[in-house]
């Protein structure tokens, strides 16, 4: 008879490689971080580059003011709009007819001040009042219009307008007084943090489905005649989790050659740290979720039924989901810091909190002691119903029937 | 020295009491028939033999010592529900299974393939499990229960659902088994098969025992009462006042009889009357005769008790 711990070595094993040979694994693999990036960078594109390409007419009692504002929306940073200037007493009908027939996007109508030295005033009919994109556009041109008129009138030239106003560049310096790039650190940690959000609940549900897989084809009643449930439990749970540590690892190393390849023009970093505590809090999350996610399992009949229970491991993922914003925003206020010692955000939380800002050393310490403290505790109740459930088939027991269970196994 | 013996188990599931003061014991070397209707707590009882589950009193001993999981090292479990890896190829599944009862690769392999060979599924040995058929995978998985060579066999209803090839195949091989001096307990409702095969049984009805012994003991309890008789010629000896009922199927009756001493006299009688008999043969119950019997027993009592407390 094998020792436990052989015991525990060959269930993982097998569940290591039966799940790391199929196609699901290779899928998995490769269409997530190709998903996630394409979203991610799409999102960023299509934020930043999107110029409204609207064609609309001014009306302008202010011939100077239109013609600001057409080269301001004709080639402006975030414009690429075709602008029509027709004379002021043109016939408002005619162009609702135009734009009856999407032949216009809009028209803006500059009325004269109606006292001496007031702006004049804008009356923009557009075709959607829905478009956002044109109006924010058209109030940025005319605000840049205006100030460029202004500036004109006090006699600065076209170039001192133009250095006057070019936007600001921020160089954000990290610890090392190197120009660093917040932006993609932020990135680096939103990935980090979705990654961990993604894998930990995959691989957490793949323990549940796995445990009903073997409940339904009744193959706990052959494992069970040789070794015992805890051995088959933490076997199990340590097979599937190495199986998502192989995932996150080939996603790591292609990430690492990708930005090696690119260089420097990323500006993409991923220190050794981040990548070792992101690891470390992985571990510890996905063990955490995986034991409950164990007791679902061995208390359900059928992946329907799991469902039902889902949200027993969504929930606390998605507190921390909602958390992510605030933590992001202000990573050492009082908030950030106790919700991130909350033994199941805390993965997620302190990873982020460690991607952006580096907490004190004993918020890490304490953080990585509560979740242990808390593995043990739910390991403890969920070997108890899965050593009782894997061997009940039928109807899902109710609450004081799971309790009876924790008091007779 | 019983190799199995069950001493006044008792387990109880929320309500129903699955196995109530339930002692049995089997002697090594010998084939034990497990009988009871569906629902009598014939795979409780199997499942404690081998500690899957933990009797709530009375207790459970293996090798003359209290069941210890080292045990189960020497013993085969072929459980009632069939249960495989699905996507698993069938040798790479023995193998695990075989590892898992503390066999090495190689062995486990190499002893796949003997008993592949030897119950005739060298073809199945290369596919998936979900790809074969029920037969087969129950076959499987009676090699999966043998692999690591064990003293004790242990089989939840190992013929059910087997066509009739199959099943006389693999109870051909528990009669090797047991010739090779392995101890082969086995449930069952198929009573011909028991009759043939058992040296001892164990009837349990409604979590109780109600009959356990050798064969020739519990055989040897019922006289040698029942008659089968071809005849033709005058029927009037059937009214006998030995006889207890008859079943007259036009010159085939089958009678059963008060005492056994009985036989003699109804023969001298149907002779006397001039009937012509063609066959006479007197009888023990089959085993099934007596199962229905006690079955229906303790049934009858339980209901009777029921009325009695209301």
């Amino acid at each position: 008879m094998p020792n436990r711990l052989q015991s525990i070595w060959l269930i993982a094993r097998r569940e290591y490689l039966e799940r790391i040979r199929t196609k699901g694994f290779l899928m998995a693999t490769i269409l997530i971080p190709v998903l996630m990036g394409g979203g991610m960078f799409g999102a960023a594109e299509l934020a930043d580059k999107s110029p409204t390409a609207s064609h609309i007419v001014v009306l302008g009692s202010q011939p100077e003011l239109a013609q600001d504002l057409k080269e301001e929306l004709e080639h402006g940073k975030d414009s690429k709009m075709t602008v029509q200037i027709l004379p002021f007493a043109t016939s408002h009908a005619e162009l609702d007819q135009k734009i009856k027939d999407k032949q216009l996007d809009g028209y803006l109508v500059i009325e004269p001040p109606k006292e001496a030295g007031q702006r004049p005033e804008f009356d923009f009919t557009p075709r959607s009042t829905a478009d956002m994109a044109t109006t924010t556009a058209i109030e940025d041109a005319l605000h840049q219009a205006l100030i460029r008129e202004y500036l004109a009138d006090k006699g600065l030239s076209a170039p001192q307008m133009d250095a006057l106003m070019a936007p600001v560049e921020l160089n954000v310096l990290d610890r090392n007084g190197e120009r660093g790039n917040s932006r993609t650190a932020f990135m680096v940690a939103y990935a980090l943090f979705f990654l961990m959000y993604l894998v930990v609940l995959l691989y957490g549900m793949n323990v549940a489905r796995s445990i009903i897989e073997e409940k339904t084809s009744r193959v706990f009643e052959v494992l069970l005649a040789t070794i015992q449930p805890d051995e088959l439990l933490a076997g199990k749970i340590l097979g599937v989790g190495a199986v998502g540590l192989t995932q996150v690892g080939i996603w790591m190393i292609a990430f690492g050659l990708l930005a090696a390849q690119m260089g420097a023009t990323s500006g993409v970093q991923v220190s050794l740290a981040q990548v070792i505590y992101f690891v470390v809090y992985f571990g510890l999350g996905y063990a955490l979720y995986s034991a409950v996610a164990a007791s679902l399992g061995a208390m359900t009949n059928s992946e329907q039924e799991l469902q039902q229970l889902n949200m027993f491991l969504m929930l606390p993922l998605f507190f921390s989901l909602l958390m992510l914003e605030p933590v992001v925003t202000n990573p050492n206020s009082v908030l950030s810091r106790i919700v991130s010692q909350i033994p199941f955000c805390a993965p997620l939380l302190m990873d982020l909190r460690i991607s952006i800002s580096m907490p004190q050393p004993w918020e890490i310490a304490l953080s990585i002691g509560l979740i242990l403290v808390s593995i043990y505790a739910v390991l403890w109740v969920s070997s108890r119903i899965y050593r009782v459930g894997i061997l009940m088939y039928g109807k899902k027991p109710n609450l004081p029937e799971i309790l009876r269970w924790m008091k007779y196994s | 020295m019983p190799i199995v013996e069950l001493n006044r188990v008792r387990k109880v599931y929320d309500t129903k009491v699955a196995v109530e003061g339930l002692s049995l014991t089997m002697e090594p070397g010998t084939m034990f028939g497990l009988l009871g209707p569906n629902g009598s707590g014939k795979t409780s009882t199997i499942r404690m033999m081998i500690g899957m589950t933990m009797p709530d009193s009375g207790s459970v001993k293996l090798f003359e010592r209290p069941l210890q999981r080292e045990m189960l090292s020497r013993v085969g479990y072929l459980p009632e529900e069939r249960g495989l890896y699905k996507k698993m190829k069938v040798l790479d599944q023995l193998v695990f299974l075989g590892q898992l009862h503390g066999l090495s690769e190689a062995t486990a392999r190499e002893r796949s393939l003997a008993w592949c060979e030897r119950i005739q599924i060298t073809e199945a040995i290369g596919k998936k499990t979900e790809d074969l058929s029920k037969g087969m995978q129950q076959k499987i998985q009676f090699i999966a229960a043998l692999l690591h060579d064990p003293e004790l066999v242990i089989m939840d209803e190992p013929f059910s659902g087997l066509d009739p090839v199959n099943a006389e195949l693999l109870l051909n091989t528990l009669v090797d088994l047991r010739r090779e001096g392995k101890a082969v307990l086995f449930s069952t409702h198929r009573m011909d098969q028991v009759e043939k095969m058992c040296d001892a049984i164990a009837l349990i009805s409604r979590g109780r025992l109600v009959l356990s012994g050798s064969m020739r003991e519990v055989k040897a309890r019922y006289p040698r009462n029942r008659v089968h008789i071809v005849f033709s010629g005058d029927q009037s000896f059937l009214g006998h006042p030995e006889v207890e009922e008859a079943k007259n199927y036009a010159g085939v009756a089958e009678l059963s009889l008060y005492h056994e001493a009985g036989a003699q006299k109804v023969l001298a009688e149907a002779i006397a009357r001039g009937t012509v008999v063609h066959k006479f043969e007197v009888k023990e119950p089959t085993l099934e005769e007596i199962f229905i019997e006690h079955v229906r027993a303790s049934f009858d009592g339980e209901e009777a008790g029921g009325t009695a407390d209301a």
